[in-house]
């Protein structure tokens, strides 16, 4: 029987952007920053810092764990299906960060983290969600990136209140 | 003994849901209710929310009882015939009925949606009325924000999968939810 292998590098497919998911977490970071009592030069560099940290660690931990967690996709459609997967799903941070900075600077509200949570954790379910849309597990693919969202959000906002 | 063991592996499913997406969990046990139905979700969720607004301001002295009680009736009204606009101008941005997505189900979806809104506003007026905090902002809002996600799932369903068009118009829905509830404050509540 013939096998289709598939080629990672395939020019039918789309390119897949993560980059603007990074500029939603140095928003994120910016924001945050601002929202300090006192802004100094160094908990400006460190919210900025920690809040692309938090985003370098949250976009590759969730490609590395769709990975490990669907080896059947990775059989049928090669490693890249989770790179596209949190790309489509980190897509979701947008309306948040936009909502955030409005609310930043025009309702004057100081409330960045709840929205950066919210963020974090819708886009990482809905990137679970294009796995399962290719035929992942749906339970694993629902519980995982939603757990690894709750933990790294925690731990930011944690981060973010111990900084000077 | 089979038969059993899936029971219990199918409650561990439900409990695992429930934890990690509660709002989308209530919301597939509820999809057959009829949207009058499913609007009391959603108007209950706002004037939970909203009369927390209210104990925050009167608890602080801004106001008095009666203004809490319009502004318990504004949430009444913004969780119901504000739920249902918002659903109605999502259908026809969306073009759902072209994809055979009725009017009653938009709304239904959308009113369902603040399922996880309602769970967050029960816990915040349970922590205002015993801790005596002002919960409006930390639960009220984290609630609204939270059932962005059952609304995106519908607005991209709405629309064919478009996901450029659903985060637009997911950040216009957030939006006017988010400004609707911020200029109760601008209005002199």
């Amino acid at each position: 029987m013939e096998t289709r292998t598939f080629n990672e590098n395939d020019n039918s497919r789309k390119k897949i952007f993560i980059w603007p998911f990074y500029f939603c977490f140095l928003i994120f970071g910016i924001l945050s920053a601002l929202g300090k009592q006192e802004i100094t030069l160094l908990n400006f560099s460190l919210s900025i810092v920690l809040s692309m940290v938090v985003g370098l660690l949250i976009v590759n931990f969730l490609i590395l764990l769709l990975r490990a967690f669907n080896k059947n996709l990775i059989n049928k459609s090669g490693t890249v299906f989770a790179k596209e997967a949190v790309g489509k799903g980190m897509a979701f941070m947008i309306p948040f960060t936009v909502l955030a900075m409005l609310v930043f600077f025009v309702l004057d509200w100081n409330v960045i983290m709840p929205f950066a949570s919210a963020a974090i954790t819708t886009s990482a379910a809905n990137a679970g969600t294009e796995v399962i849309k290719k035929g992942g597990n749906g339970l694993k693919n629902m519980i995982i990136p939603t757990a690894l969202a709750m933990f790294l959000s925690t731990v930011w906002m944690l981060l973010l209140a111990f900084l000077p | 003994m089979d038969a059993e063991q899936g029971s219990k592996q199918s409650q561990w499913k439900t409990i695992l849901k429930m934890i990690s997406n509660p709002g989308e969990a209530v919301k597939k046990k509820m999809t057959l209710v009829p949207w009058p139905y499913a609007l009391l979700i959603s108007g209950l969720s706002f004037t939970l929310f909203f009369l927390q607004t209210g104990i925050d301001l009167y608890r602080v002295g801004n106001i008095g009882i009666e203004r809490v009680i319009l502004i318990v009736m504004i949430g009444l009204f913004y969780g119901t015939a504000g739920v249902t606009l918002l659903a109605i101008m999502s259908w026809v941005l969306a073009q759902a009925g072209k994809r055979e997505y009725s009017i009653d189900w938009a709304i239904s979806n959308f009113a369902l949606g603040y399922t996880v809104a309602l769970i967050y506003s029960i816990c915040g007026l349970l922590f205002s009325l015993v801790f005596n905090w002002n919960t409006a902002v930390a639960f009220g809002i984290t609630g609204v924000l939270w059932s962005l996600r059952p609304t995106m799932f519908t607005i991209k369903q709405m629309s064919g999968d478009a996901t450029a068009f659903s985060i637009v118009l997911t950040t216009i829905c957030g939006a006017i939810m988010l400004f609707g509830w911020g200029l109760l404050g601008r209005f002199g509540f």
